[in-house]
This record gives structure tokens, C-alpha cells and sequence, in this order.
């Protein structure tokens, strides 16, 4: 019988896994971090201004316009939805599949997820027009009539589907953090750190009935946000597919989205990891090589999916006849916007390629770059979508270009403020790998036996 | 409210209760006790507000106190103390007037709005116009409310070079008593345009005598070629009217009679009736032009010639039609002449000449060549003239198609004119001058500045401090058409009176009554209070028939339409006039063509944003002119689209964006006149070049030079693209083609739905868009912009594709981009029953009517934006920034049946739903019903070519479905089953074969 290799390297113990994990919350954050953190402040507080300007003066600032209604941020909307899948795909679905290799990066995953769809969120708000009323895309009852929402529109479908896995993936990330709460609880020596974890950790005492609860809990909330991960991407797809527009009236948007989503949240995960294992050299026993080349592997995967739908999608237009639906692929790849096609296909689909030899799947700088390509790759590929069906269209006359301006740079840049001030802070107030779930695969595929 | 009875209550609190007395029973109900019940059917209102009610105002109030006035701004309303007459807040008023644009007349119906001018119509009774109206028209009213109106008479404390530093304010009463002292000086010159105005006319002549002064007549864009030509080969000085309605053939040589020469209006008008005879007396339209025109645009037939050649082509048609047809008896002493200029033609547009001599004899006195306007003013401006005169006589159209007795009799300024004045002034004869009505330093070729000089008082009569204005004197603040008294008469025997609609704004007088007020005052047997009095006394001395009520109520005074309706003789053609014909200019290899556009044309109203923002009806670009180049000319000399090129003409040099036009000769190089103002205002301001400055005392055939700068300026085109790549958009039909199967070339879609269609029980709007008809004119989207309050947004924007106009008109080229056809298209919101912007919208913030029109709610829409992107018509504009905000007091030109849109909203073409529902109302109160006509969208009443229909589907005898009834109406995009409500005729083109896209894509 083939050995298993271990999931965590370095001989620790129970008492060493507590101590490196906990170590991050506990100690003062050092110079490299505090730099890092300091500069993602600046572009967060960045972000904030350019979208102050935006909403005081009004979405001209930014380069949208007719025909092309929609820009930066359904793009980056679109872009950020997309990253957050990996999360939910390796807590819940790995999870059911008793995917033991993912306990160790399922909660940094996770809690990408929770701050992907917190930046996405406010895309969709703040591009439209008069973003102080969006809450009225919220069906509730009013004194307006009422006046309900219309649940023709994808956008409704996308305001409950986008909630909803924000509710979850919140909801699944805190329940599973609620032991190593506990845990810092009672190692914490200070006693407001006491306090506030005490309160986060729901008086868990870690009794056999708290975790009999617990682990029904989790398994239960694995079950409904697995179908999320399917859902959400599928409904956000609609958003396009259902309006009559060429080259987004197509039926394969909503697989093709999601697997391009799990695409970019692999990537994702190997950029963050890679980062985490600089700058906490200790989680590189925990996140280990082995789980990098199995994302590695998903990544290949799920790139070779995408270029399948590419190239199907150019088969659908050829053979369905439609002229306008033809004129809008080949404008795409040979048109004015050509140029992001060809980014689109060597980001994505080239890239991805690399990671048939080992040796480039199990090297960090490699992984690395190939990762920023991809999420580069996938932020072009909704770019491809919205522009250039959009600004070449069914009448002639109407064509237009779209022309990004400082704002557009501004949010979607800005945006990434936001997102690492937020994983940063969770670097630091939460224990970045699952205690609970690490300890018990800790003597996988090491001849001490342990739990299965 | 119910009783406090004994019998329900069991105990009495007093005696008064127990006694059931009135007074208790008052007070039980106030007391807040009150039953909540008392929010039934029975409620007085003495009983006050119920708690319940109380509750919902006070949380309503509070939810308006925290909401409602954070954003709203406060504008404070004051009511009428005294109302006066006739007006009623909230409902229209519509008084008949006119107003002369240039040269172009116009019997208008102004509605105002609690006093203040909003709009202007045509008058369905304009028997010229047809109740149309040009773009420039409907302009006028925003011109009104020009923030940049200087407010009172001033005083130009010119220094030496007359730049105008410094500026005083002064009294009518001053200014009068300074320059009457002038006025006694002597040597008075008076400098005007076309005196339109018969009235004013006479009072000019009064005060002409009284003062001894000399008056000249010039117009910005003046027809004095044409009117030396008629007298050289006729001997009357005298502008023709083209009587294009009677025409069944009309042949044009660079002259733009549908866009800017003479009277495109009415000119467009009957034109179209022409046009929509679908049978074989359909008209037929042939251009030879060096630049691509509007009239171009329509032609059947279209060659492209150099601008050198318009005399030669000219020539080569008489020879063709003499000696090639056998035609023209009489006429056979020319050979000498045309067979030169036949034989080098023939090699360049044979096929043309041919087909086109064909024609002209083929439909002889009933055709018509035209040539005239500023693009053929080159050196050989008369010979043209000579040459067309030439074959209107060969052909019997003069007095036919070339009506000389009921001409525009007023129109007579000419280039002369200021010639000789200029003469006069430099010779110091002039000691007193007085302009009105005309610009001069901007818009004349020659340096009208220096010739200032050398006179003592320059007196500019006009609405601001502008070109002429720096260097007069005095500004006598002359009050806006709607502001002031006047008449009109530019085609003869049509009258029409202008009626003031506004007390003037400011502190200004019109020409007539300055006039008035100093011919009070010279000492002379002159006295009337004002120009209304003198104007009324006009008329009751001239119109002995007329009863002034009842032409103030008609607009429009017709003494000869019995007459002007019949054709006459021809006049003898004077041979000697031939000798113009002798040593024309050869031209040389590349010349300047000035042209105007038909937005701004001398550029006399460019402080107007609509007009500026009007996209140009042939190139679509706004907020520039630029050099029009052919295709083979760019590609020769590596331009692209946008490049500047330096222009130079002798010593003259200017730098101007290039523009590549399909269908322009290779040898000239074509450039806009009305751009490049300085003094205009805030708006017109440096916006495009001056093209006088190149001019070499002519308008057409300057010899230029071309060089490429390097630089590069966008320019703002408000189209995309301009190829119909093959889809079917605009379908055209051959004439022929069409009489044998009137669905020619449509393509119908079998559309299988699996869902029933919307029930309409009552109504059901539609509109129907006659492509045939539709020349493209554009005066339907400036009628729209002035009653839908739609804003404009600056060249800046319209680069970034923001324009707001709720109606456009698409233009497409067909065919062979150095030679191609060109068609327009009106685009405005579809009112589809299957609207794809309907369902996507996640707020309804549009949603349908039952009577089948999609409506849009500003204040429900949050701005997603999705509803624009599924439009596959594009017609859906979103406010980007807010817009509403305009400098003061151009709000006043707002129609307030009509909401503002706040910033971050979309809007779009409601098909005029307001005037939907005030029609609705007015008979809801009248007791009537509607009935066909009743109700016309703002496009439709614009359209001189009655190439709009708007009704009713669900009435099987509107106009609307017995056009949609018609078998050349196809929906655009109809495979998209959207199943609009606008719908479009087929164009049909008079000629043997239609031209086809050889080339897709190209041409960005």
C-alpha cells in the first residue's frame, strides 16, 4: 500500500500546533508586517476617497457610458465573487469529501471568501446611479404601495444570491472558528484578550457534547453552502445571460462562470499562501508543498475547463448562425478590444499549462506569478465580457469605446486595499489555521497511527 | 362619529353625558378619546384629523423632514398677487408669430408657460413651411434666454486699435441724445441684413430720408451671386423661389437645398411631396457635388466632381442636352463653348452627364437645376449662375420650377453692398454707422475692423458685446424676436406678423422701435409711441383687407396664394450673359470649398449649446468644424480621422482637425463657416476655427495647401460607426422594385413565441418612421431637446459617448466609400410590447403602460444601468452628473409639463406621454373624446417632411395603421421579437440599381 504523505511536516506536537498558531495573535506584529500593513492602509484609505468622489459627483467620473453601461465595477464586481468560490469550494465541498489535505487551508480560504464578497459587495451598490437608494433592491414591505421589487430582473436574483453566500460563508467560517477561539481564550494573559475571545468563543468549554454539536453544525452548514458554490456564480452569469445582448445571450455562461470562478479562487489561495508562508515561516509545515501542487493541480484543471468553454463559445456563435452573435466573437478576439482577448486567453489558458511539469507545481516563486497571471487573466476575461459585447452591439451607429479613467484604476486598485487591510487584520486576530481540524490529521501518513 | 349615547354607556362621567347634550357631544369628538373608527365613510371635516391619520402625517412628515429636504434643493414659489388675463398656472398659452432666421422665414406658434416662452412650432397655416420647423428654429427660443444677452445699452470705451478694454453702462435716454447729435452730423450709413420685415422696411426708408442716410443691405450668407446672375441673363434682380413640390427632377451642382440654401425648410417640405408619390411620378433627385451635402445624402443619383468643375459640368449638361438629345431649339449658337468643357467632363462623370441630361429633358419644364449657396461662390460664381439659368430656359423651367414673380423679394443683400460701404467708409464719407442685424468683423471675408476706423460713431444694434460690438461705440441692446414687435415677409405675398411673447428681459428695444424713438425725436413730421403703433399702422395702411386681430390669430397673412400657385412663361434668356461663360478660372489642384452647416451656419447663433451640440446631419460630429478630406486623399497623404493639418492660403494659415468623408472629391478640401467666434459667448466662445480667414474674397475654389502637423484632436462624433455591415437597418427598395412587390428587399423573421401577447383594450401608440421622406434634417432632435428639457453636455462628453439626446438620426453610407449612398435613420425609444429593458430592471422603475408605451419612472430608478445595456436600440441616456443645474435664466426655457432628471437616473423618449395626458385631460373636461391627430409628438410637429406619424393601432383609420398597414413597413431588429412600436417604411430610391456594401467593417 502506498504511504500516505504526512499533512504536516516538522514532527510537531499538539502542544507545538496550539503555540505556532496562536503565536500570531499573541505576539507584537513585526517591521515587515507593519509595512505591509501600512502600505495596504494607504490604498485602502485610497479607496475610500476615490469612491467618495464618485458618489458625491456621480458615476461620470468613472468611463462607462453608452453603449457601454457597464465597466470597472460589475467587472470587478464579477472578479471578486469569482475569487471568493475557492473558499467555500475547500471548506464545504472538500469537507464532504473528507478531504483531510484542506484543514490546513481551508480557514485562510474561508475567510478570503468573507472578505471577496465583502469587497464585491460594494460594487454593485456603488455603480449604480444613485447608490444611497440601492436598498431599494430589497424586497420588503414599504409605503410605497407597496411597491415591490421585479423579480424578473437577474439583479434581484443576484442581491439574494450574493447575500445569502455572505450570510453563509459567514455564518461557516465563525461556527468553525468558535473552538480556537476557546483556545485563545484560555491561553490569553491579558484580560480584555480574554474577554473579547471569551465572548467570540460562545462559552465553549470543549466538552464532548460542545463538540458533538459542533461537528454536526459544521457538517450541516458543509451541506448548504455546497450548492453555493454552484449557485451564486451561476446566478451572478445570469446577470449576463439573460439579456439579449450577443455574446452574453449564451447558455453556457453559467458552468463556464463557475468553473472560471474556482479557477480564480485557486488562485487566489496560492497567491495569499504564499504570502502567508513569508511572512510566517512556521505555517510552512503547516501549508505545506503538497497542498500547494494540489491547488496547483485544481488550478490546471479548472484553466483547461475555461479554455474549453473559450473555445466552445466561438463554436456556438460560428454554428448557430446568428450574424450578430458571430460579428461579436470575432470582434472580440480580432476587434479594437483584441488586445484583452489575447491577454484573457494567455493569462488563462496558456498559464495554467505550466503546471503539467512537477517541478513548476511545487515551485513557490513559479506558483506564484502564474497565480497573479490567472487572477490577472480572470479580471481581463470579465472585462472581455461586459466591453466588448457591449460597446459593438446590434446597431452600427451605436458602437462605442470604453476608456477607463483615473476612478476606474482608482476603485478597482483600491479594491485590493480593502481586501489585504482585511486579511491582514485577520492574520492577526484569528488563528489563521484551524487548531481544531489540524490536530487531528497531525499524524497522517506517519507510522504513530493516530486518528482517521 | 359615533354617539355617546346613554344606552351604550354604562356609567355617565357627567351630567352633560347623561343629558346627551349637543355641546358635550362636540367636545367628546375633539377630545383625544376620539374613536379611531372616525376614519369611515361618514367623516366631516370638522372632526379633525383621526389619531390614525394624525399618526401618518406626523410619520410622514418626519420621514420628509429627515429625507425629503436633504437633497431636494429649497426653491422658494411665490403665487400671483394680481393674476393677469389669460393666464392659468399650469396650462399653455400659444400665440402665432414669426421670426426670420437669416434668410429663411418661419410662421411659428410660441407657447408659453405662465408668461415665459417655452417652445416654438411651426404654424400648420405657414404655407412655405408646412408647420415645420428647422433645427435652428426651435433653437431661437433658448437664444431668448442667453445668460450672455448684454442687460442694458453700454458704451465701448474703444481704445486705438478698437480691442474694446473697457465697457460702460449707460441710459437709453443718454445714448439717444449723443447719437441723434451724431445723426445731424451727416454721412449716416446703415448697415443691415435682408430687411425681411416690410414695416421696417418702411421705416428705414423713413428715417433714411429724415437723416439722408445710405442704407446697405448684406446678409452673412447672402445670394447675391444667384440675384447677378437672374439680372444678367434676365435682367431683373430678383432670388427665385424653387418650386421644388412642382419639380419631378431636380439636379443639383453643390448646393445643399435641403440643409442650407435659401429656405431648406419649406424647401425639405416640398421635397417631400415629391418624394411620397410611390408611383411614376415620383421625384427624382441627382446631385454632382464636391462635398458631401445633406441634399447629397438624399440624392438618387450622386457624382462626385471637383469644385473647378461645377461650371464645365454645368456646361457639359447643356451640350449633352443640345447636341447630345437634339433638345433646345434656339439654343444651338454654344457649341464653341460647352463642347470643351463636354468632352473633358464626359471623361470624369460621362455616366452621370448622361443619365442626367436624360432627365432634365425627359421631364423637361418640370425639372430643375439649382446651384447656388456658399459653396459655389469660387471665382467663377456668376458663369455658374449663367450656366444653370442657361438650362432652366433651355429646359422651359423658368416660370415653372423657377418662380421669379413670387421670389423672395426681400432677400437682397449682397457682396456689393458691403463693398461699396467699405469704400465709402475708407474714404471717410461714413461719419455715422449704424449695424444691425449683421456681424460684420466676424462673418464678413474682408477686414471690416480697419474700415472702422475712419468713422466718427460705430453704432451696433444687437443682443451682446460680441465681434462687431467691440468695436462700436455704442451697443443699443436690441430686445430677442420673441421680445419684440415685428412682420415678415421673405417670399412674396406671404406675411406674417411677429408677436412679442415676453416683456424683454432686460433693458433693450427693438431695431424698430430705436428707430422710432429717434425719428420721434429728429424734429420731422414723425410721431408714433412705439413700434407696435407704428407697425399696426403699417398695416392698416397696406393690408386694407386684413383685420390685425385676425392675422395676430393666424400667424400668417397669404395674399398670393391663388396666384403664386400657377406657373407662368418663361422669361427671354439675354444671350449676351453668355460671355460669362468665356475664360473661366481653370481652379487649381487642391481648393478650399467653405461650406455651411445646417446647425450653426454663419455661425450668428453659437452661443446656443443645442445648436453647437447638434450633431452635423451628414458627418454627425458636433463642437468643431474641421477639414473634410476624400478617402483617397487621407490614405495618399497618411491621414487619419482627427490628425490636424495646417491649412494654408497665401499667407493665411490655420490648424484644424482633419475629417475623413466618404463621397468627397480628392481635389478639394471642404471646411465649415460659423465656428471659430471669439466674442459669442461663453458657450460659442473658440469652439472650431474661423474659415473666413482663409478666404480670398471667395467662398469656393481657394487655392490651398494641406500639410500634416503631427498633432492630433479627437473629434466628438456622436456616431460610432457607419456601416450597416450588411444587417438589415435602413432597408431601400428601388422604385421599380417596389412597384412590383412593395415588401422588396425585407427581410421577414418567422418568430415563434411561446407566450401570449400584451392585451391593449384601449389605445395603443405607435409611430411610424417614413424613411422615404426623412431627409435627415435633424430638426426633430433639437424639437424633442426643447420639449423634453434634455440637457447637453459639452464636446468633452460627447467624446466619451454621453450624450443625452432622446431621439438621434442614424446616418449609414452604402457602397463604395469614395462614391457611396447614404441613408437616415430616426432612432428613438422603440415602445417595444416585448421590451427588453422592462424585464431586467430590478426596481420596475420602467415598466409598461396599457396603452403600449414603456414609461419610465425617474424616482423609483436607482441607476443600474442594465435596462441600457439590453437595449438593442441604444436609445436609453443615463445622467451622469447632474444636469440640471443650468446657468440663469436658461432654466426659464424649461418646459415644466416635462420633469427634470436628477443626477444618476435614466431617461428616454416617453413618446411626448405628457402631451398624452394634457390632451387627455382637456377633453376628459371638455367632454370629448379623442380622436385621430388630436395628439402630436414634439418630432412629429417638427418634421417639414411629415415623415412622422404618431396615433393610434388599436383604430384600424389613423394615419398610423393605414402607414403601418402598409406593406413596406418592416420593425428594426425585428428577429428580436421586441415587437416595436415604431416601425419604419421602406426608402425608396428612384433609380435603376441600388448600391451595395462591397466592404464590411472599414470606415471607423
Amino acid at each position: 500500500m502506498l504511504k500516505r504523505r504526512p499533512l504536516v511536516t516538522g514532527d510537531k506536537t499538539y502542544k507545538d500546533v496550539t503555540e505556532d498558531i496562536c503565536e500570531l495573535i499573541e505576539r507584537p506584529p513585526g517591521i515587515h508586517f507593519m509595512g505591509l500593513f501600512l502600505s495596504v492602509q494607504v490604498l485602502f484609505i485610497f479607496y475610500i476617497v476615490v469612491l467618495a468622489c464618485i458618489v458625491t459627483t456621480g458615476m461620470g467620473l468613472m468611463g462607462v457610458n453608452s453603449p457601454v453601461g457597464w465597466g470597472t465595477d460589475i467587472i470587478t464586481f464579477v472578479f471578486w465573487i469569482g475569487i471568493g468560490h475557492a473558499g467555500t469550494l475547500i471548506s464545504a465541498v472538500l469537507f464532504l469529501f473528507r478531504q483531510k489535505w484542506r484543514t490546513s487551508i481551508a480557514r485562510t480560504a474561508e475567510a478570503m471568501t468573507v472578505f471577496a464578497v465583502m469587497t464585491a459587495g460594494l460594487f454593485p451598490v456603488l455603480h449604480t446611479g444613485r447608490p444611497w437608494l440601492a436598498y431599494w433592491l430589497l424586497p420588503y414591505p414599504n409605503q410605497r404601495g407597496p411597491l415591490w421589487v421585479n423579480f424578473r430582473s437577474p439583479l434581484i436574483w443576484d442581491v439574494f444570491a450574493v447575500s445569502t453566500y455572505a450570510t453563509v460563508s459567514i455564518v461557516f467560517w465563525y461556527v468553525g472558528l468558535i473552538p480556537d477561539f476557546a483556545t485563545v481564550r484560555d491561553r490569553a494573559k491579558n484580560k480584555w484578550r480574554k474577554k473579547i475571545y471569551g465572548a467570540l468563543s460562545l462559552g465553549w468549554r470543549g466538552s464532548a457534547r460542545d463538540w458533538n454539536h459542533y461537528e454536526m453544525v459544521y457538517m450541516l452548514l458543509a451541506g448548504l453552502s455546497t450548492p453555493l458554490v454552484l449557485s451564486v456564480h451561476s446566478i451572478v452569469s445570469f446577470d449576463f445571460a439573460v439579456a439579449q445582448l450577443p455574446g452574453w445571450h449564451t447558455t453556457i455562461f453559467p458552468p463556464y462562470f463557475v468553473a472560471g470562478a474556482i479557477f480564480s479562487g485557486f488562485a487566489m489561495v496560492i497567491t495569499l499562501m504564499c504570502i502567508v508562508r513569508h511572512l510566517v515561516p512556521k505555517f510552512k509545515d503547516y501549508i505545506t508543498l503538497d497542498h500547494m501542487e494540489v491547488m496547483n493541480k485544481i488550478i490546471m484543471t479548472t484553466g483547461l475547463i475555461v479554455g474549453y468553454a473559450y473555445g466552445s463559445e466561438f463554436f456556438i456563435a460560428w454554428y448557430s448562425g446568428a450574424p450578430y452573435e458571430q460579428y461579436v466573437f470575432v470582434n472580440r478576439a480580432f476587434g479594437p478590444y483584441g488586445w484583452s482577448y489575447w491577454i484573457m486567453v494567455s493569462c488563462n489558458v496558456i498559464t495554467p499549462q505550466i503546471f503539467w511539469f512537477k517541478k513548476f507545481r511545487r515551485s513557490i516563486p513559479v506558483m506564484f506569478v502564474a497565480s497573479i497571471f490567472v487572477n490577472i487573466g480572470m479580471w481581463f476575461e470579465r472585462y472581455v465580457i461586459t466591453v466588448t459585447s457591449l460597446h459593438r452591439d446590434f446597431l452600427p451607429s451605436q458602437w462605442g469605446m470604453f476608456d477607463m479613467t483615473f476612478f476606474d484604476f482608482g476603485a478597482l486598485i483600491g479594491s485590493f486595499g480593502m481586501f489585504l487591510t482585511l486579511f491582514l487584520l485577520y492574520l492577526r486576530l484569528v488563528p489563521a489555521v484551524s487548531i481544531a481540524e489540524v490536530k487531528p490529521v497531525l499524524f497522517v501518513g506517519k507510522d504513530k497511527g493516530g486518528h482517521h | 362619529m359615533d354617539k355617546t349615547t346613554n344606552s351604550n354607556s354604562k356609567y355617565w362621567q357627567s351630567l352633560e353625558q347623561w343629558r346627551n347634550d349637543p355641546e358635550f357631544q362636540s367636545l367628546v369628538s375633539s377630545e383625544f378619546m376620539s374613536s379611531p373608527i372616525s376614519e369611515g365613510a361618514n367623516v366631516t371635516p370638522e372632526d379633525g384629523p383621526a389619531r390614525r391619520s394624525f399618526l401618518k402625517l406626523m410619520g410622514a412628515s418626519m420621514a420628509l423632514t429627515t429625507f425629503g429636504c436633504v437633497r431636494r434643493p429649497a426653491q422658494k414659489i411665490v403665487p400671483y398677487v394680481n393674476r393677469p388675463q389669460e393666464v392659468t398656472p399650469g396650462i399653455a398659452n400659444y400665440y402665432a408669430s414669426s421670426f426670420a432666421d437669416g434668410t429663411e422665414g418661419f410662421g411659428t406658434v410660441v407657447t408659453t408657460r405662465e408668461g415665459r416662452p417655452i417652445k416654438i412650432e411651426g404654424n400648420p397655416s405657414d404655407p412655405l413651411n408646412n408647420g415645420g420647423m428647422s433645427a435652428r428654429a426651435h433653437s431661437h427660443v433658448l437664444s431668448l434666454y442667453d445668460p450672455d444677452r448684454a442687460t442694458a445699452p453700454k458704451k465701448n470705451l474703444l481704445n486705438e486699435k478698437r480691442t474694446n478694454k473697457d465697457t460702460v453702462s449707460t441710459s437709453w435716454a443718454k445714448v439717444d441724445k449723443e447719437i441723434l447729435a451724431a445723426l445731424k452730423k451727416g454721412g449716416v450709413a446703415v448697415l443691415t441684413g435682408s430687411q425681411t420685415s416690410p414695416s421696417l422696411n418702411s421705416l428705414l426708408g423713413k428715417f433714411r430720408s429724415v437723416f439722408s442716410a445710405k442704407h446697405y443691405i448684406w446678409d452673412s450668407s447672402n445670394y447675391g451671386h444667384v440675384i447677378e446672375g437672374q439680372k444678367a441673363c434676365y435682367g431683373t434682380s430678383v432670388l427665385p423661389r424653387l418650386r421644388i413640390d412642382r419639380a419631378q427632377f431636380i439636379l443639383t451642382i453643390d448646393t445643399d437645398i435641403l440643409g442650407t440654401y435659401l429656405a431648406p425648410t419649406s424647401h425639405t417640405a416640398d421635397f417631400a411631396v415629391g418624394r411620397k408619390k410611390l408611383n411614376d411620378d415620383m421625384n427624382k433627385l441627382t446631385s454632382f457635388e464636391s462635398l458631401m451635402s445633406l441634399t447629397g445624402t438624399n440624392a438618387d443619383e450622386r457624382y462626385v466632381i471637383s469644385a473647378a468643375d461645377q461650371v464645365p459640368l454645368a456646361l457639359a449638361l447643356v451640350h449633352e442636352v443640345v447636341y447630345g438629345l437634339g433638345y433646345g431649339k434656339g439654343y444651338d449658337g454654344l457649341k464653341s463653348i460647352t463642347s470643351p468643357h463636354h468632352s473633358a467632363m464626359m471623361g470624369k462623370v460621362g455616366e452621370g452627364i448622361k443619365q442626367a441630361a436624360k432627365d432634365l429633358v425627359e421631364y423637361r419644364g418640370k425639372s430643375l437645376v439649382v446651384a447656388g449657396g456658399e459653396s459655389t461662390q469660387g471665382p467663377n460664381a456668376k458663369a455658374l449662375q449663367v450656366a444653370v439659368n442657361l438650362l432652366n430656359s433651355i429646359l422651359g423651367n423658368d416660370g415653372r420650377t423657377v418662380d421669379y414673380k413670387y421670389s423672395h423679394n426681400n432677400v437682397m443683400g449682397t457682396e456689393s453692398h458691403m463693398k461699396s460701404l467699405v469704400r465709402s467708409m475708407n474714404a471717410g464719407e461714413v461719419k455715422t454707422l449704424i449695424i444691425q442685424g449683421v456681424n460684420p468683423v466676424y462673418s464678413w471675408s474682408g477686414d471690416f475692423r480697419a474700415a472702422t476706423a475712419n468713422v466718427e460713431t460705430v453704432i451696433y444694434v444687437g443682443d451682446r458685446n460680441d465681434e462687431t460690438g467691440s468695436i462700436a461705440h455704442y451697443l443699443l441692446t436690441e430686445s430677442h424676436p420673441l421680445e419684440a414687435w415685428g412682420d415678415l415677409e421673405i417670399t412674396k405675398g406671404v406675411f406674417s406678423v411677429q408677436q412679442p411673447t415676453i416683456r424683454p428681459l432686460y433693458d433693450s428695444r427693438s431695431f424698430a422701435d430705436t428707430l422710432v424713438a429717434w425719428l420721434n425725436k429728429s424734429g420731422s413730421d414723425f410721431n408714433y409711441k412705439n413700434a407696435h403703433s407704428y407697425i399696426k399702422s403699417y398695416w392698416a395702411k397696406n393690408f386694407t383687407g386684413a383685420s390685425w386681430s385676425k392675422v395676430l390669430q393666424n400667424g400668417v397673412y397669404d395674399t398670393s396664394s391663388s396666384e403664386r400657385n400657377v406657373s407662368f412663361g418663361g422669361r427671354s434668356f439675354n444671350s449676351s450673359a453668355l460671355s460669362e461663360l468665356k475664360n473661366l478660372n481653370k481652379g487649381s489642384d487642391l481648393e478650399l470649398v467653405l461650406y455651411s452647416t445646417v446647425g450653426l451656419r454663419d455661425g450668428s447663433m453659437s452661443n446656443v449649446s443645442w445648436l453647437q451640440e447638434f450633431p452635423d446631419p451628414v458627418t454627425k460630429i458636433c463642437w468643431d468644424n474641421y477639414a473634410t478630406v476624400s478617402m483617397s486623399f487621407a490614405d495618399k497623404h497618411k491621414l487619419h480621422e482627427g490628425d490636424i493639418v495646417s491649412l494654408t492660403v497665401g499667407n493665411k494659415n490655420l490648424k484644424v482637425p482633419v475629417h475623413v468623408q466618404p463621397g468627397q472629391s480628392s481635389s478639394v478640401v471642404g471646411l465649415a463657416l460659423g465656428y471659430g467666434r471669439t466674442l459669442a459667448g461663453e458657450v460659442g466662445n473658440n469652439v472650431g476655427v474661423r474659415a473666413l480667414d482663409l478666404s480670398d474674397g471667395h467662398l469656393s475654389g481657394i487655392p490651398v495647401t494641406l500639410k500634416k502637423t503631427g498633432k492630433k484632436s479627437e473629434l466628438a462624433n456622436v456616431q460610432g460607426h457607419h456601416s450597416m455591415e450588411g444587417r438589415q437597418i435602413v432597408v431601400d427598395a428601388t422604385l421599380s422594385d417596389y412597384q412590383k412587390n412593395p415588401e422588396a428587399n425585407i427581410h421577414r423573421h418567422k418568430i415563434i413565441t411561446l407566450w401570449s401577447k400584451h392585451k391593449y383594450t384601449g389605445r395603443k401608440w405607435g409611430l411610424s418612421v417614413d424613411l422615404n421622406a426623412c431627409t435627415g434634417c435633424g430638426s426633430c432632435i433639437i424639437a424633442c431637446q426643447s420639449e423634453n428639457n434634455t440637457p447637453t453636455v459639452g464636446k468633452k462628453y460627447i467624446l466619451k459617448g454621453r450624450e443625452m439626446s432622446w431621439m438621434r438620426i442614424d446616418r449609414y453610407y452604402v457602397g463604395d466609400p469614395e462614391s457611396p449612398a447614404a441613408v437616415h435613420m430616426p432612432v428613438m425609444c422603440m415602445h417595444c410590447d416585448n421590451a427588453p429593458c422592462e424585464t431586467v430592471c430590478p426596481v420596475a422603475a420602467t415598466v409598461h403602460s396599457d396603452e403600449g408605451t414603456n414609461d419610465m419612472i425617474y424616482n423609483r430608478c436607482v441607476g443600474t444601468r442594465y435596462c441600457a445595456n439590453n437595449c438593442p436600440y441604444k436609445v436609453r441616456r443615463f445622467n451622469w452628473f447632474s444636469y440640471t443645474q443650468v446657468k440663469s435664466p436658461l432654466q426659464m426655457a424649461m418646459n415644466p409639463e416635462v420633469s427634470v432628471r436628477s443626477r444618476g437616473v435614466m431617461e428616454k423618449c416617453t413618446f411626448c406621454s405628457h402631451r398624452i395626458k394634457e390632451k387627455d385631460l382637456e377633453q376628459k373636461v371638455a367632454g370629448e373624446s379623442y380622436k385621430d391627430g388630436d395628439i402630436l409628438t414634439a418630432c412629429q410637429q417638427s418634421c417639414p417632411a411629415k415623415a412622422l406619424t404618431f396615433g393610434d393601432m388599436n383604430d384600424p383609420d389613423s394615419e398610423l395603421s393605414k402607414a403601418f398597414a402598409e406593406k413596406r413597413t418592416y420593425q428594426l431588429l425585428e428577429e428580436l421579437n421586441n415587437t416595436p412600436a415604431v416601425r419604419y417604411r421602406t426608402k425608396i430610391r428612384n433609380v435603376a440599381k441600388l448600391k451595395k456594401d462591397k466592404h464590411q467593417g472599414g470606415g471607423h
